[in-house]
């Protein structure tokens, strides 16, 4: 696939990083689930990146609690829904990419048909039941999972890519003791959210999973990151059983 | 012996630090799985999402040995 003269100038200082693969990128197609704090911010630099094709699915109209962190949106656009918000905007800003709104709230029924097509999914969820749908969804399908989740001060994420790596359901199986309201400040999805953007352009461009069995988790309070390594559970529910049947695109 | 829980998040109020912010000292008579240390200084483990010492990831049946630090992941589950 290749690049157009207006693609090259739009993209020309990145063109110059080392590895970078810009027709790998106009090529990929990624479902983006949920585009609050996190995947605004990663639907954001994957589309600006010239990832080809974004899928965003959020079923959440703006409310004014989203607003001091979820950057995307303006005061007047509550009540709006995100998912086609997202969409304008960011074709605003990257025209030469495609971007498809779904405003479907995900489901254990239509999460497949989300995600099926796409070379990689990017988590931007508020809440782990979802994330395991998404989890599932990722294994039965081959598609290699960007986790990532914020809390308070705390935030981690990685790249699921079973068999090759563990799962989220190895490492969290069952429903979290969350807060009813999730404690967060704005910067926290802002770092997170563009990790997931970086590890993601990493991956589609090169393969690579740089957090393979590895979460790596910031903490906002000391501004320090640690990585602790994990391995398949083999009773996993999930992964633990069979191999993915799906085809890697 | 003396092992060291660390914890982050809602889950810090819970351990009650004693050393700094974030970090509690526990006297353990004999060897102890972490979910029976929990239970002693009455931490609800229910709270506890993941459990990571000297870098790797482990679960409730761990036994601490000494001097060791437990990291205590409370939950993190926003978006």
């Amino acid at each position: 696939m290749s690049l157009s003269k207006s693609e090259i100038e739009r993209y020309q200082r990145q063109l110059l990083v080392d590895g970078w693969d810009q027709e790998r990128l106009k090529s990929a197609r990624v479902l983006i689930v949920g585009v609050g704090g996190l995947g605004g911010i990663s639907a954001t630099y994957l589309a600006a990146a010239g990832v080809g094709h974004l899928r965003i699915c959020d079923s959440d109209s703006v409310e004014q609690s989203n607003l001091n962190r979820q950057i995307l949106f303006t005061a007047e656009d509550i009540g709006k829904p995100k998912a086609a918000l997202v969409a304008r905007r960011l074709s605003a800003q990257n025209p030469e990419i495609e971007i498809e709104a779904v405003s479907d709230k995900l489901t254990e029924a239509n999460v497949s048909g989300l995600a099926s097509g796409c070379d990689l999914i990017i988590d931007g969820l508020d809440n782990h039941s979802d994330r395991l749908k998404l989890n599932k969804a990722s294994f039965d399908l081959n598609i290699p999972f960007v986790y990532g989740a914020i809390n308070e001060w705390l935030g981690q994420l990685s790249l699921f890519n079973p068999p090759q790596t563990a799962c989220l359901a190895c490492l969290m199986s069952e429903e979290l003791q969350s807060p009813v309201v999730t404690p967060v400040f704005g910067a926290l999805p802002g770092v997170i959210g563009s990790l997931q953007a970086t590890l993601a352009l990493r991956y589609l461009m090169t393969g690579k999973n740089p957090v393979s069995n590895a979460l790596l988790i910031f903490r906002g309070d000391t501004l320090t990151f640690e990585t602790v390594t994990f391995e398949r559970r083999p009773g996993c529910g999930v992964c633990g059983k069979t191999v993915p049947l799906g085809p890697r695109r | 012996m003396i092992v060291y829980f660390r914890a982050g998040g809602q889950l810090r109020a819970r351990l009650k630090p004693d050393v700094d912010h974030y970090t509690r000292k526990v006297e353990v008579d004999g060897e102890k799985t972490i979910a029976e240390i929990l239970k002693d200084i009455s931490v609800d483990s229910a709270y506890v999402a993941l459990i990571h010492v000297d870098g790797k990831m482990t679960d409730l049946s761990f036994k601490p040995s000494n001097g060791q630090t437990i990291t205590l992941q409370p939950p993190v589950s926003g978006g």
